[in-house]
């Protein structure tokens, strides 16, 4: 099997709010032989507010990580869904219309960059399931999560637009729960798995949003989930850290710890707490851990 | 009970523009349709609406174009009035939103369209109606028009020959009500749905006719029901000339491209009526597959048929289950156009006093024995505008009279007896024979031994539905009910139309008689009027008004 | 081939709803709408659907299929029951229901007319406007939407704030919004960016992906806020967010969450927006607000953000 290698981006959250994603990325990824290559120069990728602003602006800063990735000869791995969503549309529009590329080339001809339209976006749970291969995956189990009932998050932008995503099924997914069975949980099924964690509105409507956040937690909650995962940091932050305003929200005690994907991954080989750099959380996973 | 100045009932096009015209003289006005506006027939009308805008176009060759599509049945006097107002109007739907596809100048782009000596066909995309609709109810909503949205009307109310409104079914609660008005404008489409195959929405079941019929209008030329030569099997669905434009072939089930038989210079690219009776005759001669013919694409190739047919893949692959990329796909002829209608002058004047009608129900005639693509959306708005007009205008003139103190106990007594009648038979399986009965006599081919049979048939099916019961005995939303009563109009409009096509001992535009092959100019250069008369029918017939054109063989 | 579906009906006079198994022959080329009016015209015709076009244009017929939205009478069968075997059928969630799968769309027509949805021209007496083919592009994509109701019934946002104006009514505004001919575009964008309105989607994405007919509501979406932005009407928590970010990458090239938290949570403070249990949480878990690291090549970014700027200029 080739050697799996990827321009690295980690997005601006796990950078700072959730770094704990970014850092247990590295870990995981280093053991289980991905190499990731990093990307000082990347910007942001805009998270869909550029888009808000100026697609024309939107286009060319992604463009332009592109261009970066492409000199590396490399695809781009991401750990967030919001960055894949993003990048992925970006990618998309420019790949299928050869003027709208020109125009936007146009725009980093000053910066001395062009893309050439050939570099594919991916985020981690796919290189998992496909491009590292769950059998692969299952090989590198030391301790089998096997007394977890975990509940796949997917969210919004792995599975949206399926348009620009094309890798898994937003009516059926199948990844999340296929990375969680490899490592030995269950995967709990649940209404709220595809829908939205509620961030985009945070500080915009926070009522709408933490409603949100609620619902999604107690529908899993109520299928017997005693945590949760999800591949995004931006939905982490909702989950974990508002987990305490949703509660009040609705009324309701709700207490589901969440991981980050890399987080599970790492527990299953062995890694430990401090590791997964699980102080950072709010809701503490101690209770549903103890024995790990 | 409510009162309005005019009530127009139906929301396609030609309703809407009716009743945004009156409106505009600040009328009270409302709408009643069976569907919400947006749903109504006329948002499936593809290709477009001709107007002669160029300089180098004129309304005199659209006239002539219209006059000999319609093989010399169609009245001058009316068509004048479309052609000359048409470009007029084209224009007020751009200023009232609409934004017809543009040319590289910006300027309104016009496509070449079967018939037509010149390309005048402005279209939105290949969604014009869609597009037409979604603007009208959007003026519906400006002019703060009333709409009664999900309400059927299930009479039109007259007395002394004048109307005095409407009582209506609201679909929601199950009640009836009276809507008392002092003009009413009847909108409620064709009836492409007395037949199985058509292209014809589901709610294009002729309500409005049987109802005008009912209430004294004479129908005419209701013989007259253009066939499209290219539906999908079973759902009649359209697949546009477009497929056949671009080069498509029409085979039969030894794989020979049969129309080189029928059409030796045109092909497949010969007129509707042409291709259809020819597909019809290689079905009834044994070279169908299924019940069909085949439209072939493959030589086409993917590149070709994504790039400039999307649609016709798309609607193959989600409605027949056949990706034409990879096999043919079976098609055969389907009921289009209804040409018949409420007989009307060029303001959509009824002899009814105070009854008007516009668009695919009316009949002026603008299309006689075959419509020209392209017209049909014209005709909805520049006769839906005319006769709004003319009902505002009425409305002015005229005062509010009574509504009849009857009236509503004698409807309400009607549905009751269907609803409560505890056993007989459903609706849809008397349909069902009525379309078999049909379209098996009075189809692209006819015969007067087929036509009484088809009498007969219907006459016994009318019968029948004397005893018609409903299971779902519910008020709220019960489709039964409303299927039943479209039943009743659909045999009433079918007797009519087997009697008007028994009677008219020649074959023209789309009425083709076997036993009488010719176009017979001497006889049946006139108009068949149907009237309701003692339980029967009363007909009769009108001459053709002719002011600018000689009748010539119609060759294209 | 015998396939059974599963019907979700419910009768407004009986208390449940309850879920009715139908077994249908079905034949190639069936649509869900063909077994629909199978079953009401043999087996059960007290069964209540809207249907009209049965061609994917009316927008009559959308309906809860197998979990998520489609138009029955575009959606074939066979490919669907071969992977689950048996066919649910709903009607549209976030909809009230009225009897089986019928729901009431009055809420839906009232949000397109809280966007007064017709056009109010600049010049009312202009007799042909010249359109230029990329203005008429700028609309057509949500000109396609035909009211189906598919897209609001998976609005996240709508399903926590039924207030919210939604996606099918936000691309009916883009539609007169993006009009060249339009004359009261500042206008609709307050309106549109206040309270309930384009800003509170949380960007889903439910409703492009769920569209039959690809009229992308949340690009009209995003298109509408730009537009916004672009018109000045920035005194919103919304905007003012959006602002940061521009204003942060531009700066160090990525999201600077303490600079721009402050400035978008500034902004609702001074509206009293913020609850106190926020302040504490977003206080305890932000980096301390040091010099923020910039990325490396912040010059290319600098240079993109004047090409756009310039371009934009020239229009
Ligand atoms: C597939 C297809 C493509 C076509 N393409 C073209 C084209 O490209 N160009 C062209 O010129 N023509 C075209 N036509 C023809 C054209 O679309 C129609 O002739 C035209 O739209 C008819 O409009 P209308 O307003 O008369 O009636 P409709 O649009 O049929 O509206 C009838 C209205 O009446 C209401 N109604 C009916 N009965 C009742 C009742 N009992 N109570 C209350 N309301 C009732 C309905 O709810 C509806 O609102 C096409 C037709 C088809 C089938
Ligand atoms: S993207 Fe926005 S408008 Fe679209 S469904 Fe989601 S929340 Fe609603
Ligand atoms: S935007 Fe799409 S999903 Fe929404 S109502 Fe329109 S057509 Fe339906
Ligand atoms: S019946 Fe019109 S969209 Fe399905």
């Amino acid at each position: 099997m080739a050697d799996l290698r990827y321009a690295y981006y980690p997005g601006c959250a796990s950078q700072e709010i959730t770094k704990e994603a970014n850092e247990v990325t590295r870990k995981v990824a280093e053991r289980l032989g991905i190499e990731l290559h990093d990307m000082p120069g990347a910007n942001c990728c805009g998270a869909g507010l550029i888009t808000d602003y100026n697609y024309e602006l939107s286009l060319a800063l992604n463009a332009r990580i592109f261009a970066q990735a492409e000199g590396m000869g490399m695809d781009i791995m991401t750990i967030c869904s919001t960055c894949l969503m993003v990048m992925s549309t970006a990618n998309r529009d420019l790949k299928k219309d050869p003027e709208l590329l020109r125009r936007i080339n146009a725009l980093l001809s000053d910066a001395g960059l062009t893309y050439r339209g050939t570099v594919k976006v991916k985020q981690l749970l796919w290189v998992l399931a496909q491009d590292y291969g769950l059998e692969r995956l299952k090989k590198a189990v030391t301790r089998p999560l096997d007394r977890l009932n975990i509940a796949p998050f997917y969210g919004c932008h792995s599975l949206r637009p399926s348009s620009a995503l094309g890798f898994d099924d937003p009516q059926r997914p199948w990844s999340l729960e296929a990375v969680i069975k490899t490592l030995g949980a269950q995967a709990v099924e649940y209404t709220g798995k595809t829908k939205c964690c509620g961030f985009q509105a945070d500080l915009v409507a926070l009522d709408t949003a933490v409603g949100m956040t609620g619902m999604r937690l107690l529908s899993a909650k109520e299928s017997s989930a005693t945590c949760m995962v999800t591949p995004c940091p931006f939905c982490h932050i909702n989950l974990d850290n508002y987990q305490g305003m949703a509660e009040k929200k609705i009324s309701k005690k709700i207490d589901v710890p969440v991981f980050h994907l890399s987080q599970i991954v790492g527990l299953a080989m062995g890694m430990t707490p401090v590791e997964l750099g699980l102080s950072r959380h709010l809701v503490s996973a101690e209770k549903i851990l103890t024995g790990y | 009970m409510v009162i309005h100045d005019v009530i127009v009932i139906g929301a396609g096009l030609a309703g809407m523009r009716a009743a945004v015209e009156a409106a505009r003289e600040g009328l009270n006005v409302a709408v009643v349709s069976k569907v919400h506006p947006v749903r109504s027939h006329s948002v499936a009308a593809q290709g477009g609406i001709n107007a002669a805008l160029k300089e180098t176009d004129s309304w005199e060759d659209h006239m002539f174009d219209t006059v000999k599509g319609s093989d010399y049945l169609a009245d001058e006097d009316a068509v004048e009035v479309l052609c000359r107002e048409a470009p007029a109007d084209i224009m007020e739907l751009e200023r009232m939103g609409a934004v017809f596809s543009r040319d590289d100048a910006g300027k309104i782009a016009q496509r070449p369209f079967g018939g037509a000596g010149y390309p005048r066909t402005c279209y939105l995309a290949d969604r014009t109606g869609h597009g037409l609709i979604h603007v009208m109810y959007e003026q519906l909503a400006k002019k703060n028009v009333y709409l009664y949205d999900e309400w059927h009307v299930v009479e039109i109310v007259v007395e002394d020959k004048s109307v005095r409104g409407v009582i209506a079914l609201e679909l929601l609660t199950g009640k009836l009500h009276r809507l008392h008005s002092k003009a009413v404008v009847i909108a409620t489409g064709g009836y492409g749905r007395l037949f199985n195959t058509t292209t014809n929405a589901l709610s294009s079941t002729g309500d409005g006719m049987a109802l005008a019929l009912r209430a004294g209008a004479p129908l005419m030329d209701m013989e007259f029901v253009q066939f499209h030569p290219t539906t999908l099997k079973r759902t009649g669905i359209l697949m546009t000339e477009g497929a056949r434009g671009e080069g498509g072939y029409l085979i039969n089930k030894d794989g020979e491209r049969f129309m080189k038989r029928y059409a030796p210079k045109t092909l497949e690219l010969a007129s509707r009526d042409v291709i259809s009776r020819a597909e019809q005759r290689e079905i009834e001669e044994g070279r169908g597959v299924d019940g069909c013919v085949l439209l072939d694409l493959r030589h086409l190739g993917e590149e070709k048929i994504n790039e400039r047919l999307p649609q016709i893949r798309e609607l193959s692959i989600n409605f027949a289950g056949k990706d034409p990329v990879r096999e043919p796909v079976p098609v055969k002829p389907g009921a289009h156009y209804s040409m018949g209608g409420i007989w009307t002058d060029v303001d959509g004047k009824t002899p009814v006093s105070g009854l008007f009608a516009a668009g695919e129900c009316a009949c002026l005639s603008v299309h006689g024995a075959n419509r020209l693509g392209g017209n049909s959306l014209l005709e909805t708005i520049v006769f839906g505008r005319r006769a709004g007009s003319a009902a505002a205008g009425f409305s002015f003139e005229n005062k509010l009279r009574v509504f009849p103190e009857d009236a509503l106990k004698d409807t309400a007594r009607g549905i009751a007896l269907i609803l409560n009648r505890a056993e007989g038979e459903s609706a849809s399986g008397i349909l069902k024979e009525a379309r078999d009965a049909v379209e098996g006599h009075c189809w692209v081919f006819r015969t007067e031994a087929g036509l009484k049979q088809g009498l007969l048939e219907i006459r016994k099916l009318k019968e029948r539905y004397e005893g018609v019961c409903v299971t779902d005995r519910g008020d709220g939303f019960n489709t039964e009910l409303v299927t039943a009563l479209e039943a009743g109009y659909i045999l009433e409009l079918s007797e009519v139309m087997l009697l008007s096509a028994l009677n008219r001992t020649e074959s023209r535009g789309s009425h083709f008689r076997t036993d009488f092959p010719e176009r017979n100019d001497r006889e049946w250069l006139k108009h068949t009027l149907i009237y309701k008369k003692d339980g029967g029918y009363d007909i009769r017939y009108r001459d053709v008004v002719m002011t600018k054109f000689k009748p010539e063989e119609r060759k294209y | 081939m015998k396939t059974k579906f599963k019907i979700r009906r419910s009768d407004p006079l009986k208390a449940e709803p309850y879920w009715q198994a139908y077994s249908v022959e079905v034949k190639e080329g069936m649509t869900v709408l063909d077994a629909l009016l199978k079953i009401s015209e043999g087996d059960d015709p007290t069964l209540s659907f809207r249907r009209s076009c049965r061609s994917a244009i009316c927008g009559s017929c959308a309906l809860t299929i197998n979990g998520f939205p489609k138009l029955a009478c575009s959606t074939q069968i066979l490919p669907i029951a071969k992977e689950t075997r048996e066919v649910t059928v709903e009607p549209l969630s976030n909809h009230q229901v009225i009897k089986d799968l019928v729901v009431d769309f009055t809420p839906f027509w009232n949000k397109m007319e809280k966007v007064t949805p017709f056009l109010l021209p600049a010049d009312e007496t202009r007799k042909e406007w010249v359109i230029k083919k990329e203005d008429e592009k700028a609309i057509d994509r949500a000109q396609k939407c035909i009211m189906c109701g598919s897209c609001n019934a998976v609005c996240n946002s709508l399903d926590v704030d039924p207030n919210f104006i939604g996606p099918a009514a936000s691309a009916k505004a883009w539609r007169f919004v993006g009009d060249v001919r339009e004359g009261h575009r500042k206008k609709r964008l307050e309106r549109l960016s206040g309270e309930h309105g384009v800003w509170d989607c949380v960007r889903c994405v439910h409703c492009t992906e769920y569209c039959p007919k690809d009229a992308a509501p949340l690009e009209a979406i995003e298109r509408l806020r730009a537009k916004a932005i672009e018109e000045g009407v920035v005194e919103n928590p919304g905007a003012k967010h959006v602002l940061s970010l521009v204003d942060s990458i531009k700066r160090v090239g990525r999201l600077d969450e303490a600079a721009m938290t402050f400035k978008t949570l500034g902004f609702l403070r001074s509206l009293g927006m913020i609850p106190f249990g926020l302040k504490m949480e977003i206080h305890g878990k932000l980096p301390h607000p040091i010099i923020f690291l910039a990325i490396e090549g912040m010059k290319e970014v600098k240079k993109i953000y004047s090409a756009v700027e310039k371009r934009r200029k020239k229009g």
